[in-house]
């Protein structure tokens, strides 16, 4: 058998020496299990709120836009308004299509209701979005019918103001049709009746590939019914698809050309649809910019805490470096004496901070009614906080792995 | 053994040039006792420094064990140091946080013993200077002597070819100096090659053979009045 191995690496009687001197490396390894408590929850925040902003919510963003016309006086017709409106938007050399709607994607604010596959009160329903569209939605909104049948002129009908019943047929996304019949391929949901307001009857006319309702923090956003109707109110809103390159031109032009047309309105409220995504997301941009910035800060005043500590403990132990060093201590060994003191410190560090990410998460889910964490997130955050350990002790052990080794000998 | 021509050791600042050692010519042979000694100043030190390849020199030849060593890099030399020298210092310089068994195992796991090695040889030398039932203590816990102890039983652990001893005695009462000097003498005796820096003059008498530095050179050479063995007579 050989007497001699290839490396050692000390960590024996680095650790009992730790163990006799746990002041500063304990101090050290609570810095580094706090750091990596908050840094693990906060990249799994970011990452949960950027995977929300990336969802798509269906319509043509870029090319999209909308606004508001508010009759008054006793002239105002608002059908004839709508139609003559609608005829002239969708004329306009440069736009694709447009529509009345009643409520925008992502915005905010729109109408909600409950579906239920059997009729009676005694059954819950599943919630939905519900937008109130024509036969141009498929075009306006750019979805795509994946299954059944588009509605036609003849489907679309108006609302009175206060008419509480619903249209025959509707439309709606795959997402509302695994909702409905979680038991059942989507595509099946077609030519089913469902039930509004307990027992009003409804078939599913055809199914939409994706739309997004307008409240981004609900967790059913994928739940969308189209209602083929439009509203006999004087106060109404359009939504208008302009060709590609087109939005920002058209938006002034279109403005003007409405508020001139009819003297008895005013037109208001106009956005394009992506300011409308900037202005939901904007407390996520601003969590997510909040919380990288408080993890760049942490993991700087963590990786300075270990360079402070490792350059303390290497000022005072010179002697006993030097002695190593005479002993027959390479410089290499000398620098790995450092890392493998700081890795058994870290390594401590990221087992109690890995509890402690968990305890935070749970916490977290509980208050704030956050996701759970993934479970890949800790070890990631474990392996991170060693590679900033190392990469903080790196400097201070080369200057360990200086000192020369006729220090030893010098009698201080 | 150990063998040094024309050694030359400059020290540099901006201002001065210190001559540490200037032709420093020494030849120690293999199983002598040689107590190296001289005023502060004198260049002793960095003799020792130099010898125990903890310092490079700038002129000269310095054998050891045969080897030449002028052209050895920062990781030869140490390897060099580990294998064939022990060192033995005025402050014993054993690292206070590790217990007796983990101080005496240092130069050995820099060697590269596997486990089971290690412990017989630790075992085995701290047997040798009397302390094998305290090897779970830590150095504050001994007294002066016996921390000096528990440095001569790291140093010979590895089986050096020779000891290196700094002021061995220089922080010892005389009732442990002579303790510890009986050690050394019994170590030589077993054969190992013992060079012994000091300025104590009565100490320098037990070893075998004087050299007294001045100046950085070996100015006097003269055996003890202890010490009458033909073969230590041979100086450059």
């Amino acid at each position: 058998m050989s007497k001699t191995t290839a490396i050692n690496w000390e960590v024996g009687p680095i650790f009992r020496a730790l163990l006799r001197n746990k002041v500063g490396a304990v101090l050290i390894a609570i810095q580094i299990a706090v750091t990596m408590t908050i840094i693990v929850n906060s990249v799994f925040i970011i990452v949960e709120r950027d995977q929300q902003m990336q969802r798509v919510s269906g319509l043509d963003e870029d090319n999209t836009f909308y606004l508001s016309s508010l009759g008054f006086g006793q002239n105002f017709n608002a059908k004839v308004s709508i139609q003559d409106d609608l005829n002239m938007l969708r004329n306009l050399p440069g736009v694709v299509d447009a529509m009345q709607i009643n409520a925008i994607p992502i915005s905010g604010g729109g109408w909600s209701m409950g579906l239920q596959t059997k009729p009676g009160a005694e059954y819950d329903g599943v919630g939905t979005a519900v937008y109130m569209v024509d036969q141009n939605v498929l075009n306006t909104l750019d979805v795509e019918l994946i299954a059944g049948e588009k509605f036609t002129p003849t489907d679309i009908r108006w609302r009175e103001p206060a008419q509480g019943d619903w249209p025959d047929k509707i439309i709606i996304t795959k997402a509302l049709a695994t909702s409905l019949f979680p038991d059942d391929e989507w595509q099946t949901a077609v030519g089913k009746t469902v039930y509004i307001n307990d027992i009003e009857p409804m078939t599913i006319g055809g199914i939409i590939d994706q739309l997004q309702a307008p409240w981004i923090g609900w967790d059913k956003v994928e739940n969308v019914m189209l209602s083929p109707e439009q509203m006999d109110q004087d106060s109404t809103r359009y939504i208008i698809r302009t060709e590609p390159g087109r939005r920002d031109d058209l938006m002034p032009q279109i403005e003007e050309l409405l508020a001139n047309s009819n003297k008895n309105r005013i037109i208001k409220g106009m956005r394009s649809l992506q300011e409308t995504r900037e202005r939901s997301y904007r407390s996520h941009t601003a969590l997510i910019k909040i919380l990288s910035t408080i993890m760049v800060i942490l993991t700087i005043v963590t990786a300075l805490g270990i360079v402070g500590m490792a350059t303390f403990s290497v000022n005072q132990r010179k002697k006993q470096i030097g002695t190593r060093r005479a002993l027959g201590a390479s410089q290499g060994a000398i620098v790995r004496y450092f890392m493998v003191e700081n890795l058994i410190i870290s390594t401590v560090g990221v087992v109690v901070g890995a509890m402690l990410t968990l305890g935070l998460n749970i916490i977290l889910v509980n208050v704030f009614n956050l996701d759970k964490i993934d479970w890949y997130y800790i070890p990631i955050g474990m392996v991170v906080l060693w590679l900033v350990g190392l990469i903080a002790v790196f400097a201070p052990a080369k200057k360990a792995a200086n000192i020369p080794p006729a220090l030893a000998t010098r009698t201080v | 053994m150990l063998k040094m021509t024309d050694v030359k050791k400059v020290f540099r600042t901006d201002l001065v040039e210190t001559h540490a050692l200037r032709d420093f010519n020494l030849h120690v042979k293999e199983g002598d006792f040689v107590a190296v000694t001289g005023p502060s100043g004198s260049g002793k030190t960095t003799f020792l420094n130099i010898a125990g390849l903890l310092e490079t020199f700038d002129g000269g030849r310095f054998e050891l064990d045969g080897q030449d060593v002028s052209d050895l890099n920062d990781k030869q030399r140490s390897q060099l140091r580990n294998q064939k020298i022990g060192f033995i210092f005025q402050s014993f310089n054993l690292i206070p946080d590790l217990n007796l068994f983990d101080n005496v195992d240092v130069p050995l796991r820099y060697r590269g013993f596997n486990a089971a090695e290690r412990k017989k040889r630790i075992e085995h030398s701290l047997d040798m200077v009397g302390l094998a039932q305290r090897m779970k203590h830590l150095p504050s816990q001994l007294s002066g002597g016996q921390q000096q102890r528990v440095a001569i039983a790291r140093a010979l652990a590895g089986e050096p070819r020779f000891l290196l001893a700094d002021e061995p005695t220089g922080n010892l009462d005389t009732q442990m100096a002579n303790s510890v000097m009986d050690l050394l003498k019994e170590i030589n005796a077993n054969g190992t090659t013992i060079i012994m820096v000091t300025h104590d003059a009565a100490l320098a008498k037990q070893a075998k053979r004087n050299i007294y530095v001045l100046d950085g050179k070996v100015s006097e050479v003269g055996k003890s009045a202890t010490a009458n063995h033909a073969h230590l007579a041979a100086v450059q």
